[in-house]
């Protein structure tokens, strides 16, 4: 059997995040040498779905290269979990009312993905999702304080009020009075065609400015109505730009029902981006690639190929071996301290994410009849809406998935709740509070949901391009964007582009027949 | 055949496939199975041998084709001639009739009902291969055996009658059965759907008020899963009104439903306001409903105003839909049109009507300041500011002209096709004699 080292390979790529992934999968049918390693032991690098047990190392690891202030490279600025406190030994483990480990995935990377995505049209063009079970994402809702005190300085129970989604959904809710239901009409039809001209005009000179301002000018939008608007960009810090705004809501109106009625966006079962992931590079490997997980790069160097005039890399791995290759594919190797724009203290997340100990089936009601019953709900909190114990008010929205058990994250009965807001001095106490308020809007009469299982991190985003520097080509660092960001699949096609040989038509990117033994719908139709 | 051809139906392309010589070798084959099917049918039907084997010649074929009405009707006949069982015309099951239960035990196929009996007589040998009608015989003996005194005829005839029944049951349910995955491939199909009525027709000739009744509001339910997986199959509506109206007549013993299809319109229009049949079918609802509920002149003039807001919230999202228009006008024609027919508020005076128009007028007025270039909304203010002349029997003042001039010139620019018409209109305004009221 051929050793590693006595191969040429066409291309090394370090890390089985969703970005590498995606390169593999569209060199799968290649017939190209790959060679797919990855540092950790499991797969989806930065998008990775953990079971407890992998959570509580992943934390461990975090904190070590924290403290070891090696974790310049790596997007992780912070990870705790700061619930259960001590749960090593079964038996603690079962009074948490926490289920056995592997029961769980928490996803690291838990974004929705419109179905108008890009993401979605390549998984169909290269057979890949077939492998995938989709989910729908259902209805987004807005997080209502009540009114503060009266005299007796009683508190009313905080709601949730449901983001009107369709035409019919407008007509329905009694919370917009007639003019702002007009408003709101005009502007979704607005942005169906916000592309064109005369569009084009109204909003040209806004595109710079925050979208908020843009309808509150143009249709004269109240607050409720510009929270509702910019709800639907799950936009971290609220003041997305108009250019980029209606953008993303024009990709949220054409995406609903594209798949069925009901839903926008899915989301995949089993962990959402981990999940693709590793289908990608599961394809890869039936295509031929190499996995070594738990296998990282200790040292390189240019070389000359003893066979041809090329250059090649020598890379020295962990395991020992020493590979020669025509082209390393990266991760952002880029210090996430000093980004791009030469800010420091890169923008970045803070995330909690908690496991409930009820289905929480409100959320997941499907709305419209015969739309299959959602797995995710979005909840906003808008800015200004969460007060914390010691007087912090949130000054960013704070974004929470909800996902049930549907999602494969959690065992029945129980769900998973994902929030996320800008990183600040504060975030993590916000993120605490927003946890206390919501499951005290949702508590039925009954039962209080408690929170089993808390873990928290913060991460950072570093490079925002890709880079290429001789024979290496570094991904750029991912996306913090909620749903997903298709601008992430550029760098996808760019080291495509760069391995695969120029005789290759550009529009067989990722489109691929269905290998073997594989029915196609068509098929299916006439046996 | 049901599914040649390009063409949309509700939105739902139809695609034509390219043809290789291979496939049109497996679709000649086709045709030839086909033909020699038909053939096999139209043969044995024509030398009347209505039997279970062409019974079941007529499931292969009508699956292959269920718009061959022909076929529908052979099928029918051998039903009557074989499975379901013998009655003499006109006579329902619940009558009763001396039998000896001998003669229903003994007779064999050949026993043709020439006797005057109007109960059952147990199938033919041959349709016993069809296994439902192989136990009859059977209960019947046993039930022989149970009574050994022949003197209870009675007891035996009506346990011959329900037996007929349930074999009569059981191939009518299994009759239902057979049409569902033709009707989920062809939904639109009359054949289908006369076949069913036919269906459901003899089970209220040949079972039990209660039996028949579970199997048509089964029905019910059939037609509200149509009517989910296509809202506006205003075939499905047509067939929901019959299977309701029989529902409620006296052949099973029914009461009124109409409070409850009330609210189902409403439920289909909070689903999709575009939905005419469901609006359609609410217009024919409600006079039923103000008489039934003995609705008052308060009542009926609340229901009035709830209609009214409710077609408006619905112009105030929707407001270029047709359907919303279509609706609102009913309730105006309410007020105008209300001599000799039903209406919703026959006691109101002509002041009434004048200040429901009014307001109305009003209402549509607002949406313009959001809705500018809506061709509908200026129409129906055109039309309504006429109507509400004509009520009043005047011409228009000079504001209601100087309003009409612009509207008409807005028509103008946003239906530039329609443009002669609008300038007729105009020219019809300005010239326009008032008529006379020709009644009241």
């Amino acid at each position: 059997m051929e050793s590693l080292g006595d191969t040429l390979w066409d291309v090394v790529i370090c890390g089985t995040d969703l970005q590498q992934s995606l390169l593999a999968l569209s060199l799968s049918r290649s017939g190209k040498k790959i060679l797919h390693i990855d540092p950790n032991g499991y797969y989806g690098g930065t998008e990775a779905a953990f079971s407890l047990q992998e959570a509580e190392s992943w934390v461990t690891d975090v904190a070590a290269s924290v403290a070891a202030a090696t974790n310049g490279t790596c997007p992780w600025r912070s990870a705790s979990i700061c619930k259960p406190e001590a749960a090593a030994t079964e038996g603690q483990r079962a009074a948490t009312g926490l289920s056995f480990p592997r029961a769980y995935s928490l996803a690291l990377a838990p974004q929705i993905i419109h179905t108008r995505s890009d993401l979605l049209s390549q998984l169909v063009s290269s057979c890949a999702y077939r492998q995938i079970e989709f989910l729908a994402v259902g209805s987004f809702y807005i997080f209502k304080a009540s009114a503060p005190a009266q005299a007796s300085k009683e508190m009313g129970k905080p709601t949730l009020s449901r983001i009107p989604a369709t035409r019919e959904d407008v007509f329905s809710t009694t919370a917009i009075t007639a003019k702002a239901k007009r408003g709101l009409m005009k502007f979704l039809k607005f942005v169906m065609d916000y592309d064109s001209p005369p569009q084009t005009e109204s909003w040209g000179r806004y595109a710079d400015v925050p979208l908020t301002e843009f309808v509150q000018m143009e249709f004269k939008m109240d607050n409720e109505l510009q929270t509702y608007i910019v709800t639907l960009t799950l936009s971290l810090d609220g003041r997305i730009s108009t250019k980029d705004g209606l953008a993303v809501i024009h990709r949220h109106l054409t995406s609903m029902g594209v798949f069925g009625s009901g839903f926008a966006a899915v989301y995949p079962k089993w962990g959402g981006l981990s999940e693709i992931a590793q289908v990608a590079c599961r394809a890869a490997a039936v295509g031929g690639a190499v996995y070594m997980l738990g296998t990282d790069i200790k040292t390189m160097q240019e070389s000359s190929d003893t066979h041809d005039a090329n250059l090649v890399m020598s890379v020295e791995l962990s395991s020992g071996d020493t590979i020669k290759t025509r082209m390393l594919v990266r991760a952002s190797v880029q210090d996430h301290s000093t980004t791009g724009d030469g800010v420091s203290g890169a923008m970045g997340i803070s995330r909690l994410v908690t496991v409930i100990d009820t289905p929480l089936k409100s959320l997941f009601a499907a709305v419209v009849e015969g739309s299959p019953t959602p797995a995710v709900a979005v909840i906003a909190f808008p800015v200004g809406s969460v007060t914390t114990a010691t007087g912090k008010v949130s000054e960013n929205p704070v974004y929470v998935f909800a996902h049930s058990s549907d999602t494969g994250e959690c065992p029945v009965g129980q769900s998973v709740l994902y929030f996320t807001t800008l990183s600040t001095p504060d975030s993590k106490e916000i993120l605490m509070q927003a946890m206390d308020s919501l499951l005290t809007a949702i508590a039925a009469e009954e039962h209080a949901p408690r929170s089993l299982f808390q873990l928290h991190y913060e991460q950072a985003r570093g490079a925002t391009n890709s880079q290429t520097q001789g024979l290496i080509f570094d991904f750029p660092s991912p996306s913090l964007s909620l749903s997903f960001d298709d601008s992430s699949l550029e760098s996808v096609r760019q080291a495509w582009s760069r391995i695969t040989d120029e005789s290759v038509a550009e529009m067989e990117y990722m489109t691929f027949p269905d290998r073997e033994g594989a029915m196609s719908d068509e098929d299916e139709m006439y046996t | 055949m049901a599914t040649n051809g390009s063409g949309t139906s509700h939105g739902i392309a139809r695609t034509s496939r390219a043809r290789t010589e291979e496939q049109r070798h497996q679709e000649l084959e086709k045709i030839r199975k086909y033909r020699e099917l038909e053939d096999q049918v139209r043969s044995q039907a024509a030398q009347k041998e209505f039997g279970p084997e062409l019974f079941q010649l007529t499931s292969k074929l009508l699956r292959l084709n269920p718009e061959y009405y022909t076929v529908w009707n052979i099928r029918r006949r051998s039903l009557i001639s074989g499975l379901l069982s013998r009655r003499s015309d006109g006579s329902s099951p619940l009558t009763e009739s001396p039998i000896s239960s001998q003669t229903a035990t003994t007779q064999a196929s050949s026993a043709v009902s020439s006797s005057s009996s109007s109960d059952a007589t147990p199938p033919s040998h041959e349709s016993q291969t069809t296994g439902k009608s192989g136990t009859i015989a059977e209960d019947s003996r046993n039930v022989d055996g149970e009574h050994e005194h022949a003197s209870n005829k009675q007891q035996d005839s009506d346990a011959t009658k329900a037996a007929a029944e349930k074999q009569d049951l059981d191939v009518l349910k299994s009759e239902l059965a057979f049409t569902i995955p033709l009707l989920l491939e062809s939904p639109k199909c009359y054949w289908i759907w006369s076949y069913r009525l036919w269906v459901l027709e003899q089970a209220i000739q040949r079972l039990q008020v209660p039996v028949a009744r579970r199997i048509w509001q089964e029905e019910l339910g059939l037609a509200t899963k149509m009517l989910t997986k296509d809202r506006r199959n205003f075939h499905a509506w047509g067939y929901r009104r019959h299977v309701v109206a029989t529902l409620e007549s006296a052949s099973l013993g029914g009461e009124s439903m109409v409070e409850a299809e009330f609210d189902y319109t409403t439920h289909k229009i909070n689903q999709d306001l575009s939905n005419f049949s469901a609006w359609h079918n609410r217009s024919k609802l409600i006079p039923r409903l103000l008489d039934e509920r003995g609705a008052d002149d308060m009542a009926r003039e609340a229901l009035l105003n709830q209609e009214l807001g409710l077609v408006r919230e619905g112009l105030n999202v929707g407001p270029d839909d047709q359907s919303l228009w279509y609706y609102h006008q009913w309730l105006m024609l309410n007020l105008v049109d209300h001599v000799g027919k039903p209406t919703i508020v026959p006691h109101f005076t002509l002041e009434n009507r004048v200040t429901y128009f009014m307001r109305e007028i009003r209402e549509i007025k607002d949406l313009l300041e959001d809705y500018k270039d809506v061709q509908l909304i200026y129409e129906s203010l055109v039309d309504y500011t006429l109507s509400l002349c004509q009520l009043e029997e005047r011409q228009p003042n000079a504001d209601e002209k100087g309003e009409l001039v612009r509207w008409l010139d807005k028509l103008r620019k946003l239906d530039p096709m329609r443009s002669g018409r609008w300038t007729d209109l105009e020219r019809d305004i300005g010239l326009k004699k008032l008529r006379q009221k020709q009644t009241q």
